[in-house]
């Protein structure tokens, strides 16, 4: 069987089932059981079977990163207060203006401003300016490529969160973690590639439309993790089997199936599926090990704020990420607030209250996850996102209050680790940060960076369904964020 | 001629350079502009396949133009469209991947103002040539299979007619001896009834119906079967099942509320009725695509049918708070087109709305030509409710519509009375805005304006009447209709006569250019479509039903081909194009095209009966040949054919997801067959409810007997799936989902061990064995094999299990009722009653 990732990642659906069906006679059932067997088959379109959907490939260029952190702001962060310095807005604080703002109020045409509620220093040797809000990340700053040009399609949520995570504004398409985990399979196979941690106040607006595998096989999709003991679905068996009981069955399971199997031996997909037996028995074992945080010392739990009430939950989350990303998980994804209103960043009556509080839940952990990756020589082969599926206006929602409506006419949004400098800021927003105006950058923008830096192309990982040859960033190319590459 | 016309090129070339050489204009170009061109522009718009038909990489390739007229008009910067792009302003804005910096964008105005200088010797095309990526070879329309007329064929002669049942058999056959290859011998009976039962209802056979069957010496004993399975209304449930993947069936309309699609579940019974019935292929098409425009039946129930089919044109995705309302309504509009062309064509017609299609016959016109006959259908909602006037359409019976009509004509006098005092009352307070809020009423914000400031400038007196009108108004609308009153999710308050659709550029609806009207695909169209005239009373635009017509007429050589394929398709896991939805040159090509065509004739001659081709299908030796191996003959078959596409054996294949639970429920007695109604909502764990961001919401969990329907009854929610049924890979409901996969990954494993419906299943499994076999553990294990697998155990088997129970209860010290519930357990994950030979 040829794996060249580099033809997997051109090939038409049609070469695809061919080279994938025609290398599977009976003799691929030795081959298939070796130790490189494979968690996971599917079969394509025609009923021929798709070989290992999460077998690691070789990325198609040589690429330093190796694995994708997403911190997820769900809801919105507002740009002028965090990370987009508008020294003019502050004098502006109730004035009214004309602006041209489009949010879920519609479009309006001025509006009251809210001058930013925080100041800003400068941090690191780069000087980047950065609001109080973050004064941890803060010292972070020179491993940092802030994106300030961010723009995208919609400014609902429901839209704007498929935007964020598949690329589109409608609903059926593959996540990002899905395309990268089909264009790099996953380095370990005892636990899923593509990870989705939520925020303990419930998932995002849409739930797991925002990590699902659209057309593609759900080997793709993402799959939910906690940060606690039972950390995936059905990983614990009932409280009356014990686990040499468990182990009893299998065995006889496995008997069963070896003997149905003698018969039937140029059916693949009847070894894979005693092997997925053994895989999830030892799921049950790794996965529990994974979110054992005992051997992690007392400093590495302080800096990620896990003993501390306000962090804890994030800091769980962020040093989880960091042991995933150890065991050779592809693709994180975290999310920084659920549910709906100011259980997220979605601060549409008091930015203050609102931001203070996810900020403050979520600057320490960040901060340390960056620290810790970087003095364990894993920041080089992660790539670390951070933003949220809009920005928000620079005025006033309402009469009366701080409230800032939604924003994806401008919103910034940063990256750091796996072949992204450090220590600069790209694009610009009007004087008033509502808008994007130079060196503009588009979600598929950001996407097609992610998948640069991994080593894919994002114009040419595609996979054919619907008559197309459908791709992450869409029909037309798509050009990374050169700016930011190391 | 050659010499003569190649020199006319190089005259025009030369006539069209500028006349007077200006030095530092061409020195602009060279420095500036091309530098600029090049890096920003050429990659699209330049000799490999220019976007929008635009080329910059010679002078007159920008006073041509392409798709949206000149790029540049010299002399009139206000309709120089490369301008106009460049300040990124409107809806096309260039270069894509940001806005050029102010400098640069004064590099083109400079060159705009040199009257496009461009420098001599400079040759089109970028510098660096793109490496291009071989495309498959395009076949001519006119030596295409599909676009072909079907063919009268006959069944080819074969060497071992003996084999031969039915003439499906000749054909098959006939490629195997080609291939020196031999068919395999036919499956035994247990085997073979498992196949055809789970192939006919997705249920197993009862080991009575087993032992009827294998007993059954006569000729017609596998006859007798087909004709109770197709007659069972199971039936309709199962193959009801594969159709609603196909027309993205989901109850719910995805997005931030993913709210109802109310009476949804009418048009899944439909579905499962008009199998059941033997509806002719041809009627359920016209009904589907066009019921509201059939004519009126005296028999109610049928009536109700051909609006509740309508359906159709409503299952899909609808965003109701969308960004851009005009891209959204034409994304609705795609939906319809791309499900139509794939479902009933097998046609990727949704490859040409930006563009020609890359390799099939398809031009852009097309597409839009093809949505005119939508034209007329509305948006699901007008708002953002989804009981929506233009989707739910009263289906009342006559006798039960008098109970109600009094009520409700009350209630609707009373409404519209109340909203013209509101009406005057917000007039009254708009009269006293200011200017622009006053503007921004009349234009398209009325709601937000009173919604903001109408309180602010009425007066109290006036603030009271307007609330009290307001309140009653609201308490009126939310009324439930009368409960005799019946709905069906349809098309209603059509357009009968709907604006122009337009072609629209690059796809974008804000960039609208020439008019079209209705038409069929051109590259199988034998005539325009004869839309009739409007008759007075009319409800719709008629133009549906002549599209229905048309795909089901006898000119078309798609839709009995594509029909026909899914049959094949669905009993041997594998449509003869493998590619069930694509028919065109991305697709596969057919494995046996003649049969293809032969089952195609014979359907339509028949009279478009599905069960008349099943069982023409299923009396056939390739049918009811065996899936498992047969030394010696397999492993030649395997080598020349491992893909097995000429079926030199039965494929094998894994339950479904529906068959998956059913079979579980089955198994263990828990199974509620009860048939139609509102969906079910069985319970799902916490863990999975979690990730929603309002856990729970929308799904109302449905406890005791209810709870275990089939999995067909499972309310389809578009942001929620039952773990059992994602597991094992569910129809995607966002798109036509024409195959499913099979994927084999440890989290299934782990579902069927531990998960609370497995083990729940496991222990009513457990209980019943022991009511139905009470006499011995003997007896337990033989009927637990029977019910799960079709067969007695193997002596070796026996033996494993009465260790594995034995151990459970000395080793592991369990309970003997434990002990049978983990052996339960075990007999539910084998791969022996998931697999079928």
């Amino acid at each position: 069987m040829n794996n060249l990732p580099n033809q997997f990642c051109r090939r038409t659906r049609r070469e695809f089932l061919w080279e994938s069906g025609g290398g599977f006679g009976a003799a691929a059932l030795s081959g298939m059981l070796g130790e490189n067997f494979f968690s996971k088959q599917a079969r394509a379109v025609d009923g021929s079977i798709l070989v290992n959907p999460m077998a690691a490939k070789k990325a198609i260029s040589d690429s330093k990163a190796k694995a994708v952190i997403f911190l997820f702001m769900y809801g919105g962060p507002s740009q002028v207060d965090t990370f987009d310095y508008k020294p003019n807005l502050y004098p502006l604080d109730g004035k009214s203006i004309q602006v041209k703002t489009f949010g879920r109020g519609g479009h309006r045409n001025q509006g009251r401003v809210v001058g930013p509620k925080w100041a800003f220093k400068p941090k690191g040797q780069c000087g980047k300016m950065i609001s109080d809000l973050f004064p941890n990340l803060g010292t972070c700053a020179d491993d940092i490529a802030f994106i300030h040009s961010m723009y995208a399609e919609s400014p609902i949520h429901g839209s704007a969160m498929l935007m964020m995570n598949s690329g589109r504004v409608l609903s059926g398409h593959p996540a990002l973690g899905s395309w990268v985990t089909y264009g790099l399979g996953s380095e370990n196979q005892n636990l899923p590639g593509f990870v989705v941690m939520l925020d303990s106040t419930g998932g995002p607006i849409s739930g797991p439309k925002n990590w699902a595998s659209g057309y593609m096989p759900a080997a793709y999709q993402g799959t939910v993790i906690k940060a606690d003991k039972h950390p995936i679905l059905h990983l614990q068996p009932p409280k009356d089997l014990t686990e040499s009981a468990q182990r009893r069955l299998l065995d006889t399971l496995n008997q069963r199936n070896q003997a149905h199997m003698a018969t039937r031996p140029d059916n693949s997909e009847l070894a894979a599926r005693i092997a997925s037996y053994e895989l999830a028995f030892q799921m049950q074992t790794h996965a529990p090990e994974v979110v054992d945080f005992s051997k992690e010392s007392k400093k590495t739990l302080d800096e990620y704020g896990v003993n501390e009430k306000r962090t804890s939950d994030f800091g769980r989350k962020c040093l989880l990420a960091r042991r995933l990303v150890e065991r050779g998980v592809r693709f994180i994804q975290l999310y920084s607030g659920g549910a709906h209103n100011d259980d997220n960043w979605d601060a549409h009556t008091d930015i203050v209250s609102n931001h203070t509080k996810h900020a403050g839940n979520t600057d320490r952990p960040i901060a340390a996850l960056l620290r810790d990756l970087k003095q364990r020589g894993m920041l080089d082969s992660t790539i670390v996102v951070w933003g949220g599926e809009f920005g928000r206006q620079p005025t006033a929602e309402y009469a009366q209050g701080t409230g800032r409506d939604h924003n994806a006419y401008g919103f910034t949004m940063w990256m750091a680790g796996g072949g992204i400098k450090g220590g600069i800021s790209v694009g610009e927003t009007d004087e008033l940060g509502g808008a994007a105006v130079k060196d503009r950058f588009h979600v598929k923008n950001l996407h097609a960076t992610i998948l640069n830096r991994m080593g894919l192309d994002p114009n040419r990982l595609s996979y054919f369904y619907g008559g197309l040859d459908q791709k992450l960033v869409g029909v037309e190319p798509v050009e990374p964020i050169h700016q930011i590459m190391a | 001629m050659l010499i003569c016309s190649t020199t006319l090129a190089l005259t025009a070339l030369l006539f069209s350079a500028p006349t007077v050489v200006d030095q530092a204009a061409e020195e602009h170009f060279e420095k500036k502009v091309w530098p600029l061109l090049q890096s920003k522009c050429l990659k699209c718009h330049s000799e490999i396949k220019p976007k929008g038909g635009l080329r910059l990489d010679f002078r007159e390739g920008l006073l041509k133009g392409g798709d949206l007229g000149p790029a540049v008009v010299l002399g009139k910067p206000a309709e120089t469209i490369l301008l106009k792009v460049l300040d990124y302003k409107g809806d096309i804005q260039m270069p894509p991947s940001g806005k050029l910096t102010d400098a640069e964008i004064a590099v083109f105005r400079q060159w705009f103002d040199n009257n496009l200088a461009w420098k001599k010797g400079i040759k089109p095309g970028p510098t660096k040539v793109q490496a291009h990526e071989g495309k498959p070879k395009r076949i001519e329309a006119k030596d295409y299979w599909a676009y072909q007329p079907l063919e009268k064929v006959s069944p080819p002669a074969v060497k071992n007619s003996a084999w031969v049942k039915k003439p499906i058999d000749a054909f098959i056959l006939s490629k195997l001896e080609a291939k020196g290859l031999q068919p395999a011998p036919p499956a035994d009976p247990v085997s073979f009834l498992r196949r055809i039962s789970y192939d006919l209802t997705g249920l197993p056979p009862t080991p009575a119906q087993i032992d009827l069957f294998v007993n059954d010496k006569s000729p017609e004993a596998v006859e007798k079967v087909i004709d109770r399975l197709l007659a069972s209304p199971q039936y309709g449930e199962k193959w009801g099942r594969h159709w609603l993947d196909l027309v993205r069936f989901a109850e719910t309309n995805g997005y931030e509320r993913d709210g109802i699609k109310p009476f949804a579940w009418r048009y899944r019974d439909y579905v499962i009725g008009s199998f059941n019935q033997d509806k002719p292929f041809d009627r359920f098409v016209r009904e589907q695509i066009a019921g509201d425009e059939l004519p009126s039946r005296l028999d109610s129930k049928e009536d109700a049918d051909r609006i509740i089919a309508t359906g159709y044109h409503r299952l899909g995705i609808w965003d109701d708070e969308p960004a851009d309302p005009l891209q959204a309504r034409f994304d609705e509009y795609d939906d319809l087109v791309a499900t139509t062309c794939q479902v009933f064509l097998g046609m990727t017609m949704n490859c040409a709305r930006c563009h020609d299609h890359k390799i099939d016959p398809i031009p852009q016109k097309d597409y839009y030509r093809f949505l005119a006959f939508f034209a007329d259908i509305g948006k699901f909602s007008n708002d953002r409710n989804p009981f929506s006037a233009t989707s739910l359409t009263d289906i009342t019976p006559l006798e039960k519509r008098k109970l109600f009509e009094g009520e409700v004509e009350a209630r609707k006098k009373k409404i519209a009375e109340i909203e013209v005092e509101l009406k005057r009352i917000q007039d009254i307070g708009i009269s006293r805005m200011s200017g622009e809020d006053k503007d921004a009423a009349m234009a398209n914000d009325r709601e937000a304006v009173i919604n903001a400031k109408l309180k602010g400038v009425l007066n109290a007196e006036e603030n009271k009447e307007y609330n009290k009108f307001k309140k009653e108004h609201g308490e009126l609308k939310k009324q439930k209709p009368p409960e005799s009153q019946e709905f069906a999710l349809s098309v209603n308050q059509c357009r009968v006569k709907p604006d122009p659709i337009k072609l629209l550029i690059r796809g974008n609806p804000h960039s609208p250019g020439e008019p079209v009207t209705p038409g069929f695909p051109s590259v199988i169209a034998t005539a325009e479509p004869n839309i009739p005239e409007i008759k007075p009373g009319a409800k719709t635009s008629g133009r549906r039903g002549v599209l229905a017509d048309w795909i089901v007429g006898p000119e078309n050589r798609l839709t009995s081909r594509v029909f026909v394929n899914r049959i094949w398709q669905h009993h041997f896991g594998r449509g003869i194009v493998a590619t069930t939805n694509d028919f065109g040159q991305f697709g596969e090509s057919p494995t046996h095209p003649e049969l293809l065509d032969w089952l195609a004739n014979d359907f339509v001659a028949g009279g478009w009966k599905v069960k008349r081709l099943h069982k023409l299908i299923l009396l056939s030796s390739v049918y009811q040949s065996a899936g498992t191996a047969v030394e010696g003959v397999s492993q030649l078959a395997a080598n020349s054919d491992p893909a097995n596409t000429l079926l030199w054996k039965f494929p094998m294949r894994r339950l479904s997801a529906e068959e998956v639970r059913d079979s579980m429920l089955f198994a263990s007695g828990n199974l509620n067959e009860a048939m139609g109604g509102p969906s079910v909502y069985p319970p799902i764990p916490p863990e999975v409810l979690a990730g929603q961001s309002v856990p729970g919401q929308g799904w109302p969990t449905t406890q005791g007997p209810e709870a275990n329907r089939r999995s067909i009854y499972v309310h389809v929610k578009r942001s929620l799936q039952l773990p059992i049924l994602s597991q094992h890979d569910q129809a995607d409901t966002d798109s036509s989902c024409p195959v499913r996969y099979t994927t084999v990954v440890p989290t299934q494993a782990l579902g069927l061990l531990n998960s609370a419906f497995t083990q729940e299943q496991a222990g009513v499994f457990a209980k019943r064995l022991l009511r139905e076999a009470p006499a011995s553990l003997l007896d337990r294990l033989i009927l637990a094999n029977r019910i799960t697998t079709g067969r007695p155990p193997s002596a070796e088997q026996q033996k494993a299990d009465k260790a594995l129970i034995s151990d459970l209860m000395t080793v592991h010290g369990m309970s003997s009722d434990n002990a049978l519930r983990q052996f339960c357990l075990v007999a539910l994950n084998a791969n022996e009653f998931l697999f079928l030979d």
